[in-house]
């Protein structure tokens, strides 16, 4: 006992010690590549050879922060020389006009890129991401044409003699001093950009590239992701516009054409969109090759051209593609008991529970008990040009209970669904969750209101591993901020192990935890369709809706999925399902209703919508169809 | 040898095996039901013989010749023509212009577009009275019919029908299964997907119960019709309590 | 981007004097002839837009590439010392059919393999074919700008009223119109035609008619071309000067014409196209020329975010 014990211990202490180690490196291999290459060339003392390395470092700090735009988030941005405009003209005019310090002038180029990025972004990335490509191609455009035609800064000339940067009273004034800073600026920007995509905020934004109606379905504020990617992609290349500048020590409006938006694509394309390692090869190809091939220099841009198209044909993960580590499902957490891990969801799941009903008794509104209305459905409205697709209905779901949604396909189920979960607003109606309306709110809100959902076509985010998926689920329940996120606080990291061990509980539950690490498309349709309920679950929702999850299932994996129903119920968790197997949904359903043509026909207990006779001549058709047709072909 | 006979058909979307081995034949004048639930592969089974779909092994025969790795538009040009659930007409174009599109192997003889779609207006005279209307605002059931004259409109030998009966009302689907029927019997061969067994039944020959990608049962639609096991497979004996 | 493409002259030509109700009479006929241009390359944005979703960020340099084709057969081949009927037929057809050329060669080897992948990886290669014609046209005529035959044309004109209009102008809007013309009657009066359209809804429902969908994508990208190697022939015959960027704001301002009048929307892309040319015409007139794409932009963001729909609809159904 004691022995096992102490191989606990020392397993634990292994593990934790492998932990940080695999932590740890991409610090330290990040500052002892940059500091072995950085010296290496200062130590060759050639200022030609530095100089390129300056250049090398200014593309690679810009092509991080597009990286975070176009690789992490899936935006394309063809407009990116405006922040980089923008950053340099904060810097260059603070320092000549108001004669302040280089360093000091940094926060406000950042503050000004990132504002303009909010300004432009918020009402813009919503819009289609090739629309949004030409927007931020024209606001590239009209930034430069601005400071082309604003005579303070210089008009066409832009402005001159910026001096050189002043570091606690030593000049910065050689080539040497610029590479240190750009190296710095450069270590700083890759941990940071490494930080956010390990974090659920890059989980987040894959989420997003793949399939962004299921990840703000499942609780991912897909606006604010995209906004926040844009903003801090526009700071970086604010902050690398000072730099530039003050390096340069002139800038005008021919430095930051689209041109060069496409140079700093083409550094992430040719590196690999989404690779951190590949930016600096990226920056490398592009800054280095003109310099060693001179006589094609006048040619680059043919080539670039040329390599542009070739990478996306031939090889679109890039020269330095992202590594994506086999996922090692939790790896280093603690094994559970089976037993345990139903104990610690349903206990997990009742404080949760609790303390929301105290929240709202706190806010004032009434709470609903078990068996009281949790969902009111009143007079609901859906056309699609002349097809009523729901219409005027109104029921109510009880706490506490499987309420079954049934009905001929087309019968306006999935579209009632789309309406409480705010994927569509109703024409007309109300619909009233926890006594509140959640009429008008976005997908992601309601999730965090407490309503979970499945798909009828699973959508599961395919090149992510199943575990997760299921943390994807989990993303309104973190608690830990951004900034937190990009510095990977210790208190980040205890919300990152919470959430994979919730995960793998909510798995357990499923009866999936031994696929946690496969890809989601490996699996059978069954397992796909029970990776999206576990991933509906773990925002512990108070409602689930399950759109069809029988759908494509075996008699065996229909009993199984009848278990998993029952033990959500008996979580405390409501249930409202639709489907078309009726002895699937006469055995688990407390309560039945029945849609045909958007209308509510029926409404009761299984027994009683048995037997209904309009029910089932909405569903099977009528006795005298088959006696009619056959006396006719007789 | 069968106008239409499949044999064997395995198919796959990524890893999920969709059919698991699905044979079936259809005869000219017939009407072939494939029942079954959601998820069984009634619309892969018509996605896959229309081309729209590649099956990874068995045989798709028609008229003796095979069917596998032909494009999906030449073989509209062969004689099968397939009405895809959810009807998937062209909003945007008029009822005409649908029909047009549906003649457009034929473009070129003028004659032969106006007769076949001078005997689909005779066929559903509602379409003749909305021609000139976009097809989006139409309603359900003039959808249902829209879709199947434009795919009558290449003159098919085998014509598939997918959930013609969806989101129509029971007078409405009856009408137009009925239409079904008039169809096959000039002498078109009907594969018919149908969520409501008992009108899909009523009318079809023949039938084919499939539940997750295997054939489970076939027959006689006469026969099937009274069979218990129908009742279980694709109705889950929710009509055996109701009918009882 | 200071070459041919500023109206000052003929913005000046405008002002002799004249003010007031002819004065903005005088821009509304720059605008409208300019404007038609664009409306010719919005057309093919369009269309192609319309059936596979992707900006063809190339439209505007097939333009270009449509100009620099016409300059060479009247200039570097003399064709100028032909009869001017016959002249102008050769100098806007063989530019036509060339740019279709390239359009179709860019279509089966870069964006075809890729039509099924990210909408991301379309969207690069499509910027970079953009990159490369302009690259290719600067290897191949130089990175001069080249002069179109200045006397090829009349320059003589007429007034009406207060308004001063030139034969230039009245022809080559009559040719503009003439396309436009024939591109409606094709796309609204044809069974292809309406094949065309229907790829705007359903790929595979249009399958299932028999049209074989890769040949009317293919159809699409001859048109777009040729509609944009004429409008690049006329704006040669109109300010005289072209040079291989040409085509970079070109293709923005048109496509910011076809987003004003609704993508996929056919009389909306020549709508928007006039709408464009005006706005660009008084832009320059009554406030500066160094202002005027800022105000066009200004207008493209605004849409975009109003009503990203287009001012006339768009004619694009979303698929899932």
């Amino acid at each position: 006992m004691i022995d096992r014990l102490a191989n606990h211990r020392v397993a634990r202490t292994y593990v934790a010690t492998r932990d940080q180690l695999a932590r740890l490196p991409f610090w330290v291999r990040v500052i002892v590549i940059l500091g072995a290459v950085g010296g290496s060339v200062l130590a060759n003392g050639d200022d030609y050879v530095t100089a390129v390395g300056v250049s090398v470092a200014t593309y690679a700090m810009l092509g991080l922060g597009l990286n975070i735009v176009v690789g992490y988030a899936g935006l394309l941005d063809l407009g990116y020389a405006a922040f980089f405009a923008i950053g340099a003209y904060t810097s260059a005019l603070l320092m000549t006009q108001a004669h302040w310090n280089f360093f000091a002038t940094l926060p406000l180029a950042v503050l000004f890129t990132g504002t303009a990025g909010a300004i432009l972004g918020y009402p813009t990335l919503r819009l289609r991401s090739d629309y949004l490509a030409i927007v931020t191609l024209g606001f590239g455009e009209m930034t430069r044409i601005t400071f082309n035609n604003w005579d303070y800064a210089g008009g066409p000339n832009g402005i001159l003699q910026i001096p050189w940067p002043n570091f606690f009273g030593y000049e910065l004034n050689t080539q040497g001093d610029f590479f240190i800073v750009g190296l710095a600026l450069l270590a700083v920007a890759m941990i940071f950009a490494q930080n956010l995509d390990h974090s659920r905020l890059g989980r987040g934004w894959v989420a997003i590239r793949e399939d962004e109606f299921a990840a703000e379905s499942v609780g991912v504020p897909s606006l604010r992701l995209k906004l926040f990617a844009y903003v801090m992609g526009g700071m970086w290349g604010g902050l690398a516009g000072a730099f530039f500048a003050t390096r340069i020590g002139a800038i005008d409006p021919t430095s930051f054409t689209f041109q060069l938006s496409v140079l700093v694509l083409i550094v992430i394309v040719l590196g690999g969109i989404g690779s951190l390692p590949g930016v600096i090869v990226g920056a490398l190809v592009v800054v280095a090759m003109p310099e060693v091939l001179r006589e094609f220099a006048d040619r680059r841009l043919l080539i670039f051209a040329v390599l542009l198209i070739g990478m996306m044909l031939v090889r679109p993960q890039g020269l330095w593609p992202r590594i994506r580590r086999k996922p090692k499902p939790f790896y280093g957490l603690e094994e559970e008991e089976s037993e345990d891990v139903a104990d610690k969801i349903l206990r997990e799941h009742q404080v949760q529970m609790e303390e929301r009903d105290r929240r709202h008794a706190a806010a004032g509104r009434q709470v609903p008990q078990r068996g009281e209305a949790l969902l009111e459905v009143e007079g609901v409205v859906q056309q699609f040009g002349g097809l009523r697709a729901v219409d005027n209905v109104t029921f109510e779901v009880y706490r506490g209970e499987i309420f079954s949604i049934i009905g001929p396909n087309g019968g306006g189920k999935t579209t009632l669904f789309n309406c409480i979960t705010g994927v569509q607003k109703p024409k007309r109606g109300k619909i009233r969750f926890d006594g509140r309306s959640v009429v008008g709110l976005r997908p992601h809100v309601i999730v965090s209101r407490g309503i979970g959902r499945t798909f009828q076509g699973i959508r599961l985010f395919k090149q992510m591993a199943v575990f997760e998926n299921v943390m994807v689920g989990l993303y309104p329940r973190h608690r830990t901020m951004t900034w937190q996120a990009m510095l990977h606080t210790p208190g980040e990291r205890n919300d990152e192990v919470r959430t994979l061990q919730e995960s793998r509980r909510w798995l357990g539950f499923v009866g999936l935890e031994s696929v946690a690490g496969r890809l989601a498309t490996e699996l059978s349709y069954a397992d796909q369709r029970r990776v999206e309920i576990a991933r509906a679950l773990a925002a512990h929702p108070h409602l689930v809706l399950f759109d069809e999850p029988a759908a494509g299932m075996n008699p065996t994996e229909k009993l199984e999925l009848v278990g998993i129903i029952r033990k959500i119920r008996d979580l405390g968790i409501t249930v409202v399902l639709i489907d078309h197997d009726m002895s699937l949904v006469m055995r688990v359903s407390d309560r039945i209703a029945v849609l045909d043509h958007g209308v509510l026909i029926a409404i009761g207990k299984p027994a009683e919508i048995q037997q209904n006779p309009l029910v089932i001549e909405a569903y099977l058709g009528r006795e005298e169809d088959l006696v009619e047709e056959q006396a006719e072909g007789a | 040898m069968a106008l239409l006979e499949i044999n064997d058909l395995h198919v796959f979307y990524g890893n999920i095996e969709a059919l698991k081995g699905i044979s079936l034949a259809a005869e000219p004048g017939q009407i072939v039901a494939i029942l079954g639930g959601n998820g069984a592969g009634k619309t892969t089974t018509l996605r896959t013989i229309s081309g729209l779909l590649r099956p990874r092994t068995g045989s798709i025969t028609y008229r003796g010749k095979s069917l596998i790795g032909i494009q999906a538009h030449l073989i509209v040009g062969l004689g099968l023509s397939h009405v895809p659930e959810g009807r998937r007409i062209f909003s945007i174009l008029t009822v005409e212009e649908n029909l047009n599109l549906g003649g457009y192997l034929i473009r070129s003889d003028r004659k032969l577009v106006g007769e076949r779609k001078a005997s689909i207006y005779t066929l559903f005279p509602r379409l003749a009275e909305r021609r000139t209307q976009l097809a989006g605002t139409l309603s359900g059931g003039e959808q249902q019919m829209l879709a199947i004259g434009r795919a009558l409109m290449s003159g098919p030998k085998v014509l598939m029908l997918d959930e013609p009966s969806l989101g129509l009302s029971p007078i409405l689907a009856r009408s137009v299964l009925k239409t079904v029927r008039e169809i096959a019997n000039r002498g078109t061969a009907v594969l018919l997907v149908e969520q409501n067994a008992r009108q899909a039944l009523a009318i079809a020959d023949r039938a084919y119960v499939i539940e997750v990608g295997r054939v489970v049962l076939e027959g006689e639609a006469a026969i099937l019709a009274g069979d218990e096991r129908v009742q279980k497979a694709y109705l889950g004996g929710f009509e055996a309590v109701g009918a009882g | 981007m200071s070459l041919g493409w500023s109206h000052k002259h003929r913005i000046a030509e405008a002002k002799g004097g004249k003010k007031g109700m002819g004065e903005f009479l005088q821009y509304t006929v720059i605008g409208l002839t300019v404007g038609s241009f664009y409306a010719l390359v919005a057309l093919g944005y369009t269309i192609v837009y319309g059936i596979i979703r992707l900006i063809n960020f190339a439209q505007g340099d097939l333009s270009m590439v449509g100009a620099f084709l016409g300059w060479t057969l009247l200039v570097s081949f003399g064709l100028d010392r032909l009869p001017l009927y016959l002249a102008l037929i050769i100098a806007f057809v063989v530019p036509m059919l060339g740019t279709a050329v390239v359009n179709l060669g860019i279509l089966q080897f870069a964006y075809k393999p890729l039509l099924k992948r990210s909408l991301l990886a379309i969207l690069i290669t499509a910027l970079g074919m953009s990159l490369l014609l302009q690259n290719t046209a600067e290897l191949i005529w130089g990175p001069r700008i080249e002069a179109y035959p200045p006397n090829l044309l009349p320059s003589t004109g007429f007034f009406m009223g207060p308004v001063h209009v030139t034969y230039v102008q009245i022809a080559l809007a009559f040719v503009s119109l003439l396309l436009m013309g024939a591109m409606v009657l094709f796309i609204q009066g044809t069974t292809v035609g309406t094949a065309m359209r229907a790829l705007a809804v359903d790929h595979d429902a249009a399958r299932l008619m028999g049209i074989n969908v890769d040949g009317v994508i293919r159809l699409a990208f001859v048109l777009g071309a040729m509609l944009a190697a004429a409008s690049g022939v006329m704006l040669g015959l109109y300010y005289v000067q072209i040079q291989f960027t040409l085509g970079f704001l070109l293709g923005l301002r048109a496509f910011t014409a076809a987003v004003i009048g609704g993508i996929g929307n056919i009389p909306g892309a020549m709508a928007g196209g006039m709408l464009i040319g005006l706005l660009e015409s008084y832009t320059t007139g009554y406030l500066s020329g160094k202002w005027k794409d800022v105000i066009v932009f200004g207008v493209l963001i605004t849409v975009l975010i109003v009503k990203p729909t287009g001012l006339f609809g768009e004619r694009v159904a979303e698929r899932m």
